[in-house]
């Protein structure tokens, strides 16, 4: 659906896209993700065909985005980044518009523009102007207008961005659902976002593709199973010195609860599986064990980890 | 063809939208008013080989009309898209540059002209009151009204192109209204400099085109000269709005 090859993008000075190649499948739900600044906004807005790319090739469904524009618009869904309406407007009468200017013929303009506000919650409030709308409501005009001529492939910058928690899960339903029916490219810097809706995750950090994978695959790549949290009421000392004298163990932090309990992480490598050793220890020792578990490490450590080396305040940020 | 329709009625739809349709409404017919008032006042009871209407077209307060009116006409066209990021919206779908800039341009010029539409009562009222009503001589009154639309949609023209260089409205009205007041005072100019230079000021300043027009010369030369002017400004004005692809 997507294929991206070499592709950058310099604004004066700043290198925003720096030689960035993926492919994207149809079907495929894609979670962008990376700090501010990382060149999320401005790949998709070269995919979009709002401006051009300083090198390199871009192609959706086939077609270059830059020599072949009007047919990519045609197939793609964009929700810009802030989601920008014409707040002047009621709901229904801005898809009609959006739904005319992308070429939805005028016969069948009336059953897409209620199809889409059936499926995006906005049944309701189709008669209301855009401006005294919630930002939630706003945010599925938002998704309704990029769907409203029935696209292949929806790109959608921050959809969830500067909503409160309960429309961030309304949001994310939705995309879930539309995820079965269209290909979605989305960006975000919230991480439970893209474990939650996407099949695949790419982090990109300073223009480039630093990792791409399935969540779950990510997430593993970091844990690898190693690290172990225990709940033990004993002595503190002699358990930290018994934790650390088991095979593989290589440091062992613990902190004191203030029930009697301690509580101990313990770090050993992928595939080394300490939890039995910690309870033949406890049973030993006839420490009193009150949990014991596998420490789940997020997509956060994933991407803290990967992205670690913080880059100064940089231009492109200023430029969003 | 389809989209540029869509585009153009969602221009005029956006002026109506907004207080600023009304208010420039309603300022723009209390000037001319007032100028018609007064114009009628100075000429009552006296005989002239003018007519009201020909000394209406190309007085002070139409000349402050067309100036006033249109940058505040045409500021919100491309600035307001801009600062509120629906340039992207309206960029990502399946229409051509041309088309968007078209659109705006006949959405503002309809706007334009609509300012006019009380105007025409004048011509009737004068007639209706008058002591000793003469014939209406309508060749110079169609003459004006064209005169001023080809005027004033070039100066339509340049006022978009103000606001497609900023995101900011009154920057925009600013620009607009220095780009259109040049070409006013330009027909102040023609007795400054070399001869060259005032035959050219004359050629293109707007004053004396529209007192022309008013008295019912229809000099094609002039015709040519709005609508290339328009044109070209147009094309500009696209230029500018791609310009985003290559910056």
């Amino acid at each position: 659906m997507i294929a991206v090859e070499n592709l950058t993008k310099r604004y004066a000075g700043v290198t925003a896209v720096d030689n960035l190649s993926f492919t994207v499948k149809r079907g495929e739900i894609v979670g962008f993700l990376g700090p501010n600044g990382a060149g999320k906004s401005t790949t998709m807005r070269i995919l979009s065909a709002f401006m051009p790319a300083t090198s390199g090739k871009a192609t959706v469904a086939g077609y270059d985005v830059f020599t072949q524009s009007e047919e990519v618009r045609r197939r793609i869904g964009y929700m810009p980044e802030n989601n920008p309406l014409y707040l002047e407007m009621r709901v229904s009468e801005y898809l009609n518009y959006r739904a005319a200017l992308k070429g939805v013929s005028s016969s069948k303009r009336k059953t897409r523009t209620d199809e889409v506000l059936e499926r995006c919650g906005l049944k309701d409030v189709s008669r209301r102007i855009v401006g005294q709308l919630s930002k939630g409501y706003r945010q599925r005009v938002g998704l309704a207008d990029s769907l409203v001529h029935d696209p292949d492939l929806l790109i959608l910058d921050e959809p969830t961005i500067g909503l409160d928690p309960n429309q961030i899960r309304q949001v994310r339903q939705l995309i879930k659902d539309l995820g079965k029916r269209h290909t979605i490219l989305l960006s975000t810097h919230i991480l439970p976002e893209v474990e939650m809706t996407c099949s695949r995750v790419m982090i990109i950090n300073k223009g480039k593709v630093v990792a791409s994978d399935t969540p779950e695959n990510l997430t593993k790549l970091i844990e690898g199973g190693g690290t172990v949290r225990a709940e033990i009421r004993g002595d503190r000392a002699v358990i930290e010195r018994e934790l650390g004298a088991l095979p593989g163990v290589k440091n062992v932090v613990i902190e004191a609860g203030n029930d009697g309990f301690v509580c101990a992480t313990v770090y050993a490598p992928p595939r080394n599986d300490v939890r039995v050793h910690i309870y033949e220890k406890a049973a030993a020792n006839k420490w009193t064990l009150r949990e014991l578990s596998r420490v789940r490490q997020t997509l956060e450590d994933v991407f803290v980890s990967i992205t670690r080396v913080e880059a100064p305040p940089s231009k492109q940020e200023e430029e969003k | 063809m389809s989209k540029l329709c869509t585009l153009w009625q969602r221009e005029i739809a956006a002026y109506f939208l907004s207080p600023i349709a009304y208010l420039v409404m309603v300022s723009f017919l209390v000037l001319n008013g007032v100028g018609f008032w007064m114009l009628v006042m100075a000429f009552d009871g006296r005989t002239n080989d003018v007519s009201v209407m020909q000394i209406f077209f190309g007085s002070f307060f139409y000349w402050i009309g067309m100036l006033m009116a249109v940058p505040v006409i045409t500021m919100r066209l491309f600035a307001e898209e801009k600062r509120l990021g629906t340039i992207e919206t309206l960029m990502t779908a399946p229409v051509s540059d041309v088309v968007v800039v078209w659109s705006k341009f006949l959405g503002a010029a309809t706007f334009f002209a609509l300012l006019w539409l009380p105007t025409l009562s004048y011509s009737w009222l004068l007639n209706q009151f008058a002591a000793a009503p003469t014939p209406i001589d309508w060749g110079p009154v169609v003459m004006a009204y064209i005169g001023t639309m080809l005027v004033g949609f070039f100066y339509v023209s340049l006022g978009l192109m103000a606001s497609s260089l900023t995101q900011n409205q009154i920057i925009a009205a600013i620009i607009g209204f220095v780009l259109i007041a040049i070409m006013f005072f330009l027909g102040f100019m023609i007795n400054i400099g070399p001869a060259w230079l005032q035959s050219f000021f004359g050629y293109i300043g707007s004053i004396d085109h529209v007192r022309d027009f008013s008295r019912g010369q229809l000099d094609l030369r002039r015709v040519i000269l709005y609508i290339s002017a328009t044109v070209f400004v147009l094309f500009c004005t696209q230029k500018i709005v791609e310009s985003r692809k290559w910056r």
